[in-house]
């Protein structure tokens, strides 16, 4: 029996026109995620991965192609419904952290709920059980300036749970972290997946990449290799 | 939908939260952004204030004068510039009162109730031993003044019917006159004297205050019409009082009266009046054009200074979206739609305002207070619906200022914003 697929993309391009110019960010893509996919987008810089980040993330729509997220065509989703989907299907974690600095853990872990329409008393308690389970149970009511980098970190992984999302989608969770704090970070991955979230990465690090069971290589906006070590 | 306004409902209370984050964080930003709409709610609640305290003060005067007493002279009050039409009619005369009153009682279903003479003149001098008293307004009346006027007295009493007929030499007093002349000495019993002649003081009037600011009812001495005579002569300023039976209907009484008049002075169908009916009415119909005035230039003053703090509101908030771009690609990021942004720079640039409504409001009230301290007497008076259109007001200028920036946020691309420096 073969496993639910998350995402389907089918001949997925995306054209950016600069000047006269048409550049190809993205050409033909033929990509899909399964459930429980833990999986590393690589590429230099200008390959396209960034591009294909942000249509995997809702946050950009493809010039032609299809891409299917839990069944949804999201080509031709409006902005609002594009705002709906991120929010219910998707769990953001970046690479510069984005937490906002005058709210405390909870009040940024709870922020997605708030746009979901969820009452305060079960935000808090999900933002809550969501820090618990990253491991800062004891941080709660701590802001951002207050904590180092793999704690903020960790936060916005617990931020990217909150919502139980179909998949993450991490931008260079690690980069602006120290190696020994980046590895604690990539356990967590590591024990999400294990736990059965789908995990999408976007990294340009091998070392990050071996933590994941398949990576995606782009180059010109073309996959160039797609392997599960 | 229910679960559509829960969300647009927490959106909100989000929204709130945040624009006070974010102007407890930019205190001093805030607070200049806000002075635009400070001076603006400063300048239209004084010129409410000021507008609300000609009325008030108006008001108060004419219900000293009684609204429904109208007054016949030989000049009418709206035109007064015009002394040249009035110049050649001829005086009235005390006895028209007992004429017209004698016509009433005649007539079944008169709109008119009593008519008393009144002869007087502003020019008078009140002393008493060595202190002098000028441009006191000097009255001669009957007994039947009390009821065409207000006024208690604190002191004594009135002149009786007898006391009129026989032009007994007495005389009751303002409040400004008793303490003028007897400071810390009971004025009742007294004598004062008004050019040559002493009058004995019977009773002394409670303070009134002043009308329109200007003329006092305080400042009068009221005797019998013989005593006015025996001072300043007859040929002195007349007035018939006419108290009406329903101010309601002063314009029909005023047409009786105009009628009874014209026969009174045996004017032919054709020939014009020679006298003048007087009411309060007039006195507001000249009030009016500059209450408006003041109004006019008021809203003009404070629609500008509105204008530019909308327009620093509105810069300020550019700025805002501009800085906080990436937090705005984040919450599209985290599933906020545009009008969740779109409502969340509108309620910072309206809570702005209503910060600024409300500083605008405490000043206008704190300059009101220390002018009514200064200035006792200047009409000034604040009112609750002057606090409600201050906050309308500033609610729409937060709105109007807000709107553009607000709207460009909620149109940024959340990918570029994410990755905004």
């Amino acid at each position: 029996m073969e496993t639910q697929a998350v995402i389907t993309m089918k001949s997925l391009c995306k054209f950016y026109e600069m000047g006269d110019q048409v550049v190809h960010a993205l050409d033909s893509i033929n990509l899909d995620f399964k459930l429980n996919d833990y999986a590393a987008i690589m590429g230099p810089s200008g390959s396209g991965k960034s591009t294909l980040m942000n249509i995997i993330g809702c946050l950009d729509t493809p010039t032609s192609g299809t891409y299917e997220l839990n069944h949804q065509s999201v080509a031709e989703m409006d902005d609002d419904e594009l705002a709906r989907i991120r929010n219910r299907e998707i769990g953001f974690v970046f690479q510069t952290f984005n937490l906002l600095p005058r709210l405390n853990c909870l009040r940024n872990v709870e922020l997605p709920l708030i746009y979901a329409g969820v009452p305060p008393e079960e935000r808090q308690e999900r933002a809550r059980e969501a820090l618990i389970k990253v491991g800062l149970g004891d941080r709660i009511t701590h802001k951002p300036a207050e904590l180092s980098g793999g704690q903020i970190q960790r936060v916005a992984i617990a931020r990217a749970l909150i919502n139980k999302p179909s998949i993450i989608l991490a931008d260079e969770p690690t980069g602006n972290l120290d190696t020994a704090t980046s590895h604690d970070i990539m356990d967590i991955f590591g024990s999400l997946s294990e736990a059965g979230n789908t995990i999408i990465l976007i990294t340009h690090e091998e070392d990050i990449a071996r933590y994941t069971r398949r990576v995606i290589r782009l180059r010109d906006g073309k996959i160039e290799s797609d392997t599960r070590p | 939908m229910k679960t559509d306004y829960q969300q647009f409902h927490y959106e909100t209370l989000e929204s709130l939260k945040m624009a006070f984050y974010q102007i407890r964080a930019n205190k001093i930003r805030s607070f200049l952004t806000a002075l635009g709409v400070i001076i603006g709610i400063v300048a239209i609640t004084m010129m409410g204030t000021a507008i609300n305290g000609i009325d008030l003060g108006f008001e108060k005067s004419l219900a000293m004068l009684g609204y429904d007493v109208i007054y016949v002279q030989k000049s009418s009050w709206s035109t007064m510039g015009q002394w040249w039409r009035y110049r050649n009619r001829p005086d009235l005369k005390t006895n028209y009162a007992s004429q017209i009153n004698r016509i009433i009682a005649n007539t079944p279903r008169s709109e008119l109730l009593i008519a008393v003479p009144q002869m007087s003149t502003y020019q008078a001098s009140a002393k008493y031993r060595e202190r002098i008293l000028e441009q006191v307004f000097s009255l001669g009346t009957t007994q039947e003044y009390l009821q065409t006027a207000s006024g208690n007295l604190s002191a004594g009493r009135f002149f009786t019917a007898a006391e009129s007929l026989s032009s007994e030499m007495v005389a009751v007093i303002g409040d400004d006159i008793a303490t003028g002349l007897f400071p810390g000495e009971p004025a009742l019993g007294k004598s004062i004297q008004l050019k040559n002649r002493k009058l004995r003081i019977i009773g002394i009037f409670k303070k009134q205050g002043k009308f329109l600011g200007l003329f006092s009812f305080d400042n009068q001495i009221i005797m019998p019409l013989g005593a006015f005579e025996k001072v300043y002569g007859k040929n002195m300023f007349i007035t018939i009082r006419v108290k009406i039976k329903n101010q309601e209907r002063v314009a029909e009484a005023k047409e009786e009266l105009l009628g009874l008049m014209r026969r009174i002075r045996r004017l032919s169908p054709g020939n014009e009046e020679d006298f003048s009916i007087n009411e309060q009415q007039a006195f507001k119909s000249q009030l009016d054009p500059i209450k408006n005035g003041i109004a006019i230039a008021g809203i003009f003053i404070t629609g500008m200074s509105l204008f530019v703090g909308a327009i620093g509101i509105m810069n300020i908030t550019f700025v805002s979206v501009k800085e906080r771009t990436r937090e705005i690609g984040l919450r599209k990021a985290l599933g906020a739609r545009r009008r969740t942004i779109l409502l969340q720079f509108l309620i910072e640039s309206i809570m702005i305002c209503l910060i600024g409504g409300v500083i605008g409001l405490g000043t206008a009230l704190a300059i009101t207070l220390a002018i009514e301290k200064i200035v006792p007497d200047f009409p000034i008076q604040f009112s609750l619906n002057l606090v409600l259109a201050s906050l309308v007001v500033s609610v729409t200028t937060g709105i109007i200022s807000g709107l553009a920036p607000a709207v460009t946020a909620s149109k940024l691309d959340p990918a570029d914003s994410l990755r905004y420096e």
